[in-house]
């Protein structure tokens, strides 16, 4: 006990010294040969398509992505009305925009491209969109 | 023990010490779990969308998709298809063919072209319709080629603000080839165009599910006759000494030199003189900017039905930083090679400036081969900062009828036109 007591300095800066080893390991540790488990996914490569000598130039079909869209009322009305001409990818790339730009999109759909929505599944659309792709409610 | 090496032992300790007060030190700052999080800390993705601000990013935030014919490119669409090219691939004054963008305006677009049956037709307004086949020209034509940039209306549309609706590109819906084909005026010689046709109209082989005379059936673009464009103009069978990829025109496009890439038509199936002005839905009110200087206007002055619309037509001048790309952490000291690339729609890029800070100095880079009026221009900058801290470098490039590349952004509808100074954040590092 009296050694301790006359090496009680001594036996301190010894603690602190380890616990600063302790933590510059572990620091040291972060600095090399960390993997995560997380993996920001990867990509298929592609397999060349079989062409004959003849006249037919031919390239493999086109992949589809998926598109994931805010779960909710009226995405079903998107996926069956707007996929006739394209994917959800349309919606999802551009930037969080306000309902009035939407409205906006949504009707020059019908009225500029020809697109044959029933005003109900119109209102459901819009309703969607407002709900999950404006600045307020844009999350993913 | 040998008292160098005690030596040595006690400056390893202290170096050990040393490193473990740092590290108590950052842990005072930031608990210990969330520090264990940032250092370096899970692999994280850029964020799937921007907004409602600018897209700080140099390219879009899509994910990385592969496509037929392609190497890995940002997806912004999957159907129709839109690609864009990512920034690396811009070192260079030829970008891949595998790299090229994509756009097409609607989906139904040819997984196979029979070239065998394939023709383009010549008609209209002409005194003698000519139907060409795949070998008609290759062989009735002399072949030509240039290298020309190619570039969508909307290339850098995600840096506008407010934002507006359409393709969210960065900065790579843009690349250059060295294009093979025919003249098009000796295209338009053979037929005989008759007195009266006022535009020369191009269509390709893309189509879509809408009704029969709306723009979501077919895509169709004109040019004027009188337009002197079409003296450079070249219908292109041939992409860097390739056939063109399927999904960038195959098996001839429309090559519009300083024209943006809306004319540019790919998987030409017709070319139809006009006898009076194009008004379908693609030429108006579609890819119309404002007739002001730069095509800059405001949303008030649109909502005010106050601005007169006019197709688009020539690039104006960019220039952009490729590398460094901020990525990468520079130790101060170290001699850099600042690359990347410029062009103008205009004609000839004559000057390309730098500058390493917000007020700085702009100094002339060095330009490299000179591909024609119309291509990629590298240039290159030896640059070696010697104080660690943050540098904004900045491009800016001048083009032979005297256009500078302004450091205002522009604002119209479409989110055309985009050609502000391009600005990079790099960190240089303490190295001793």
């Amino acid at each position: 006990m009296k050694w301790l007591r006359t090496n009680r300095r001594k036996i301190w800066t010894l603690a602190i010294a380890l616990a600063f080893v302790a933590v510059g390991a572990i620091y040291a540790d972060l600095q090399i040969g960390y993997y995560t488990s997380t993996n920001l996914g990867s990509i298929s490569q592609t397999a060349p398509v079989a062409n004959q000598a003849n006249g037919a130039y031919k390239i493999a079909a086109f992949p589809l992505y998926k598109t994931t869209l805010a779960p909710g009322p009226g995405r079903q009305d998107v996926e069956s009305y707007c996929n006739t001409c394209h994917t959800p990818s349309y919606i999802t790339m551009q930037p969080p925009l306000p309902a009035a730009k939407w409205k906006a999109e949504v009707d020059k759909m019908g009225k500029t491209y020809g697109a044959q929505i029933p005003a109900e599944s119109q209102a459901s659309i819009l309703k969607y969109l407002d709900s999950h792709y404006t600045p307020e409610t844009r999350k993913r | 023990m040998n008292k160098n090496l005690r030596h040595s032992s006690r400056r390893t300790l202290l170096k050990i010490l040393g490193t473990g007060a740092g590290a108590f030190a950052l842990e005072r700052l930031f608990p210990f779990s969330a520090h264990a999080l940032q250092m370096p800390g899970p692999a994280k993705r850029l964020p799937s969308f921007t907004g409602p601000g600018a897209n700080p990013y140099w390219n879009s935030v899509g994910q990385f998709a592969t496509f037929p014919q392609k190497a890995p490119m940002i997806m912004l669409t999957d159907r129709p298809v839109q690609l864009e090219t990512p920034r690396n691939y811009f070192l260079n004054a030829i970008t891949p063919n595998d790299a090229f963008f994509v756009r097409w305006h609607l989906e139904t677009i040819p997984n196979e072209v029979d070239l065998s049956t394939w023709r383009l037709r010549v008609e209209g307004n002409v005194n003698k319709p000519l139907t060409l086949s795949f070998p008609d020209l290759l062989r009735k034509f002399k072949a030509v080629t240039l290298a020309a940039v190619n570039q969508c209306s909307g290339n850098s549309r995600s840096r506008f603000e407010p934002r507006v609706v359409g393709g969210q590109w960065g900065n790579g819906a843009m690349g250059c080839a060295r294009w093979t084909g025919v003249h098009f005026r000796e295209l338009l010689d053979m037929v005989g165009v008759k007195s009266g046709a006022v535009q020369v109209q191009l269509q390709g082989l893309e189509r879509g599910k809408g009704p029969k005379g709306m723009p979501s059936y077919e895509f169709k673009k004109s040019l004027d006759l009188k337009d002197p464009v079409l003296d450079e103009a070249i219908l292109a069978y041939s992409m860097n000494g390739e056939p063109l990829p399927m999904l960038n025109g195959f098996p001839a496009r429309l090559i519009v030199p300083g024209y943006f890439a809306t004319y540019w038509v790919k998987s030409l199936e017709a070319i139809r003189l006009l006898d009076k002005p194009d008004e379908n839905f693609w030429m108006n009110p579609s890819y119309r900017v404002p007739d002001t200087p730069r095509g800059d206007t405001t949303p008030a002055d649109v909502a005010a039905k106050k601005v007169k619309m006019v197709p688009i037509t020539r690039m104006p001048v960019r220039s952009f930083i490729v590398s460094p790309d901020g990525d990468t952490k520079i130790p101060a000291g170290l001699p850099l090679t600042i690359r990347g690339i410029a062009f103008s729609g205009y004609g000839r890029v004559t000057k390309v400036e730098f500058s390493d800070a917000p007020r700085g100095a702009w100094r002339t880079a060095q330009l490299g081969e000179d591909l024609g009026p119309y291509a990629f221009r590298t240039w290159q900058f030896q640059w070696t900062p010697e104080r660690p801290g943050k540098y904004q470098l900045a491009v800016r490039a001048t083009d032979e009828k005297g256009n500078v590349q302004p450091d205002e952004g522009v604002w119209n509808p479409g989110g055309y036109l985009w050609n502000k100074i391009e600005r990079q954040e790099v960190t240089i590092g303490v190295a001793q």
